[in-house]
């Protein structure tokens, strides 16, 4: 893993485009999350005073990213802004998938609201369409017990097919739970099988064509599927993103630095 | 000196009108140019819709002189975009290609207008006019990506696909549609935009399920199950209509706006009118088919008010609210 | 190549698309909420009975139609009257300490030989343009903001834009600009960055040119100044305070009048559109983080708005003093200024030396109150007067200040032109050099229009 000379990588080269820089530091780590989940509280809970806030490029969008260390690595946490979700195409959710999208951060932690597991699991499943390396911090497990709400942690973790992890980022309860399980999926040591929303079938007819179509476009892109899914929606950068090849060299630049999906334990295995 | 002097000034009064004139020119091909998408429009929207082309109803279209007229119609001979017969006007495959690249750049922009920068619906096809003559065709085509592919504008007229392919005239006008049978609304037609104007007042809208009740030379009466619409003749026949789709009728269905304080119902879908962003805004927060709803909270002036979905305090304005359907669940004890 | 390849594949899309139902982006919606309802179903159960105990009760009083548009301007009011009341005595001992500095500072540079002009312009000039920036604005906003970033963090915000929602939306305008106000109130130039929270250009741009109609902390002051000294002796003396915090609170619902007024204008003319889609999401009541409050607060609002301050008012202090200590003939030419300012002035009931003032304050509009006293005792230094009953002596008997002088340079400073950071802050924002032209001259244009007719009518 030489992250450090691999200037030319397009990865790389796409991070600083966003605006962020990689000196000193192993992996990208994303936070993502429906607004009022408690994800700035869990951002400043990681990174303390070392963070700094200024607007992604171009945009008036306000951006915060940190650093922290945990078990020798030193992870940089970049905060997408607080979405519903990724397909409305306002500005915020603009930043947030093209960051998921041409960033591809080592992984990313998607906040969810234990009292509201319904409205923020829209999110996470559409983060996971597009990344595979994905933990789920379900914030707020205090205000659920007040609420009377019994939250199965393992049943959300089986059912998504990625590490789920209850915390409280206001007391610091289960952070330290939330970062093994970021250490192990950014390392490639968990993997995860990431459930799929299957629609009609004339949609899973549609989408069975195009995957192939696009990987034959672009080699090796890790989210086929939810290109195929946006093309036929009708996504305009998207569209934008495929013919001018910055997907295909961001494909390129994967299978460079493949050994992170060497599947060593199966997340079914942990838990 | 004063030689020079005159030289100069000479001088610059010929750069002056040299600018001038070829302003001027630019001005006036420009004009043309209008002129001539314009003509190439209405000839293919009279014969999509079967109607006949004439001098005079390409003079009334554009608002201009006979002779003007003449001329463009010999010019679109001269450019092979048009063949004029002694009786009718047909256009040439090249003329019918023009012709849709430019209603597909209006409709685009109509949709645009309607749906992303809000502006009032009979204000959308005076914008669209204006700007349709300035969208290339790889605009139009990032346009269309930008809106997400859209098949029809907001009028219900199908949007011609990039290759120019546009599916064929439906609908009945109302004045042919019969009594008493239910129809849809799929088309407003937006010219003259005086008879528009009227129906958008009126309340209709694409999408709408309605019935007429009554039928005269001087009125036709048309009822939504609430309203009554009375409408000459002249404009009701800019209304098309086909058969209503036969789902089953959502039998005690209400909008969301319609709700008691304090009453929970089951989301059944947002309606026609609500596009664009507001549409996509309204899905992700999970207004969609079968949540549960509530409506939680009401304010001093009554709207907008705040409604319990998906476990979350949602407040909306009482427009937005009227565009969600829902059938009311019984009141808890 | 790869092109023509990416080409083909867009086109097949495109055809599998007509194949699809055309509500597609709907049916992916619906698809994957029925997957998280199924998911959810399974992995949260309620335990018991107990289901929104708290919250709704404490909501159906916030927002109750009777008692919550009352128990806002209640709370409102108790912060504006924490932070006025909390920041007099720490802005004092700021000011005396700032001040005993530059009595220390100037008498070195006067012993080790220095020419008086540098120490005149370095410590009274300089020096004492950020020392009272810092004194008067620190406090008030180490105490507003973290006020208000406790309600934003309580959930108490949103409620307050959807109570005041009905307004806006018959102004044409965002419920949320009532969030974008609320921030005003401690700065213009924060009260335009916080317009991000609004969706629509059209609307954010609304809230973004009027944001300047909410008097910020740096204008304060001179509201409470003037309500003090002019508005406080017109009743009985046991009433004075309320009535001059009864005039304070007069000019802020001005300002929101007009607020509401020039977003109506703006809707109905350049701007013209409908209402966005509104959707304000009323968050659930939380417990504040004590830390992340003074984080936000102090870092993120209050040193950041200083820094901006400071880097103007520096430089503004310099111009004082140099205004005030160049003479020609046996005038300063601060005075020569104003005197020729004196028309303008006198048609909108106010004098050149008050303009004059203004115009030095754009860096930083909480500048024009000791500017005006030092063009008026042509001291050649920005002054904190020594009392108020020496600056109304100053102001009424001197200078012939009358009500309607008080009246109108309170709706003055109420309208005018944003300061300059505001006005950056605009640039910023918009990217826009039109927009932040008519976003500074509609405010001074609007000013001088109201003033001029009060004066007229008066």
């Amino acid at each position: 893993m030489s992250q450090h000379d691999c200037n030319t990588c397009s990865a790389h080269a796409e991070l600083a485009r966003m605006g962020v820089t990689l000196d000193r530091i192993d992996r990208v780590v994303a936070l993502a999350g429906n607004p009022n989940t408690g994800k700035s509280t869990l951002f400043n809970a990681l990174t303390g005073l070392k963070q700094h806030t200024g607007n992604w490029p171009g945009k008036t969008v306000t951006r915060a990213e940190g650093a922290f260390e945990f078990d020798k690595v030193r992870y940089k946490l970049v905060d997408l802004p607080g979405t519903y979700s990724l397909l409305s195409a306002s500005h915020d959710e603009q930043i947030a998938r093209d960051f998921l999208l041409f960033g591809d951060p080592d992984a990313t932690i998607v906040v969810i609201d234990a009292t509201a597991i319904e409205r923020n699991l829209n999110l996470v499943l559409q983060v996971l369409e597009i990344t595979s390396r994905v933990v789920v911090a379900v914030n707020l497990m205090d205000e659920a017990k007040r609420k009377h709400l019994d939250v199965d942690i393992r049943s959300l973790s089986r059912d998504l097919g990625v590490p789920a992890v209850g915390i409280t980022a206001r007391t610091g309860d289960g952070i330290r739970s939330l970062l093994e399980a970021v250490a192990g999926v950014s390392s490639g040591e968990l993997h995860t099988v990431p459930l799929r929303v299957t629609g009609t079938p004339a949609f899973h007819r549609a989408i069975s064509e195009l995957v192939p179509l696009i990987e034959s476009v672009a080699p090796g892109v890790p989210n086929a599927r939810w290109i195929a899914i946006r093309l036929l929606d009708g996504d305009a950068e998207v569209e934008e993103a495929l013919t001018s090849g910055r997907l295909a060299g961001l494909a390129a630049d994967q299978q460079e630095s493949a050994p992170r999906f060497s599947a060593k334990i199966s997340l079914q295995g942990t838990q | 000196m004063d030689r020079l002097l005159t030289i100069a000034i000479v001088g610059v009064a010929a750069l002056v009108l040299t600018l001038a004139w070829a302003w001027m020119g630019r001005r006036r091909a420009a004009q043309g140019r209008r002129r001539l998408e314009d003509a190439l429009k209405h000839l293919f929207e009279l014969e999509y819709r079967g109607r006949q082309a004439s001098l005079a109803s390409l003079t009334g279209a554009l608002g201009v002189r006979d002779r003007v007229a003449l001329n463009l119609v010999a010019r679109m001979q001269t450019q092979g975009l048009l063949i004029a017969s002694a009786s009718e006007f047909k256009l040439t495959s090249e003329g019918e290609r023009l012709a849709l690249q430019v209603i597909r750049a209006h409709r685009l922009l109509e949709r645009y207008f309607a749906d992303e920068a809000r502006l009032p619906l009979p204000q959308v096809h005076a914008a669209a006019e204006r700007g349709e003559h300035h969208l290339s065709p790889e605009a139009a085509d990032r346009l269309s990506a930008s809106l997400g592919h859209p098949a029809v504008d907001p009028h219900g007229d199908p949007i011609p696909t990039r290759e120019g392919f546009v599916p064929p005239a439906a609908g009945t006008p109302a004045t042919a549609w019969p009594l008493d049978r239910l129809a849809r609304v799929i088309h407003l037609e937006d010219e003259p935009p005086i008879s528009y104007a009227q129906l958008v007042a009126e309340g209709i809208v694409v999408g709408q399920t309605i019935r007429i009740i009554d039928s005269s030379p001087e009125r036709l009466v048309l009822t939504d199950g609430e309203n009554e619409f009375r409408l000459a003749p002249a404009v009701a026949a800019n209304i098309f209509l086909d058969a209503a789709p036969d789902t089953p009728a959502r039998v005690g269905a209400v909008r969301l706006a319609e709700l008691a304080t304090g009453q929970a119902a089951q989301v059944l879908g947002l309606d026609e009118q609500c596009r664009g962003y507001s549409r996509r805004r309204l899905m992700d927060l999970g207004f969609t088919e079968g949540a549960t709803i509530r409506a939680a909270l009401n304010t001093f002036a009554g709207d907008p008010r705040a409604y319990e979905i998906r476990g979350t305090l949602v407040a909306l304005r009482r427009d937005q609210a009227s565009q969600v359907l829902v059938l009311p669940l019984e009141r808890a004890s | 190549m790869p092109r023509a390849e990416a080409a083909a594949v867009l086109r097949r899309a495109a055809e599998l698309r007509a194949t699809l139902d055309s509500q597609f982006r709907d049916e992916t919606v619906k698809s994957i909420y029925a997957e998280a309802e199924r998911i959810a179903s399974r992995a949260s159960h309620h335990v018991g009975t107990v289901r929104y105990d708290f919250d709704q009760r404490v909501d159906r009083i916030v927002t109750s139609p009777v008692f919550g548009l009352p128990l806002m301007a209640l709370l409102l009011a108790v912060v504006f009257w924490l932070t006025v009341a909390g920041a007099n005595v720490p802005s004092a001992m700021l000011a005396t300490g700032f001040f005993w500095v530059e009595d220390q500072a100037a008498t070195l540079f006067t012993n080790i030989g220095a020419p008086w002009w540098v120490t005149g312009f370095i410590w009274h000039g300089v020096f004492r343009g950020l020392a009272w920036v810092v004194s008067v604005m620190l406090p008030p906003m180490a105490i507003f903001f973290p006020l208000f970033t406790m309600l934003e963090d309580l959930g108490y915000l949103p409620r307050v834009a959807f109570n005041l929602d009905f307004l806006f939306k018959r102004a044409g305008a965002h419920g949320k600009q009532a969030l974008t106000m609320a921030m005003g109130f401690g700065c213009n130039a924060a009260g335009i960055i916080s317009t991000r929270v609004i969706d629509s250009p059209r609307e954010r741009l609304v809230a973004i040119l009027t944001n300047n109609f909410v008097p910020c902390n740096g204008r304060f002051p001179t509201l409470i100044l003037l309500a003090t000294i002019f508005v406080g002796p017109l009743v009985p003396s046991a009433f004075e305070s309320l009535a001059a915090a009864g005039a304070v609170v007069g000019v802020v619902i001005i300002g929101v009048i007009f607020t509401l007024a020039v977003s109506w204008g703006l809707s109905r003319t350049v701007l013209k559109g409908e209402a966005s889609a509104f959707t304000l999401e009323l968050p659930p009541y939380r417990r504040p983080g004590i830390l992340r409050i003074l984080y936000t607060s102090l870092i993120d609002r209050t040193l950041f708005v200083l820094w901006r301050a400071a880097l103007t008012a520096a430089p503004a202090g310099a111009v004082i003093w140099l205004l005030g200590n160049i003479t020609v003939g046996d005038l300063s030419l601060a005075r020569h200024i104003a005197n020729s300012l004196n028309p303008l002035g006198h048609a909108i009931g106010l004098d050149g030396v008050i303009l004059l003032a203004y115009i030095i304050a754009i860096p930083a509009n909480e500048i024009v109150v000791p500017t005006l006293l030092m063009v008026y005792m042509g001291t050649g230094m920005m002054d904190e007067g020594s009392s108020l009953e020496q600056i109304r002596e100053l102001l009424v008997n001197t200078h012939g200040w009358t009500l309607l002088t008080a009246v109108n340079l309170m709706l003055f400073s109420l309208l005018h032109n944003p300061c300059a950071t505001t006005i950056i802050t605009m640039y910023k924002e918009t990217l826009s050099l039109k927009w932040t032209v008519v976003g500074t001259l509609l405010p001074l244009g609007l000013a001088f229009l109201v003033t001029f007719l009060v004066a007229s009518i008066w």
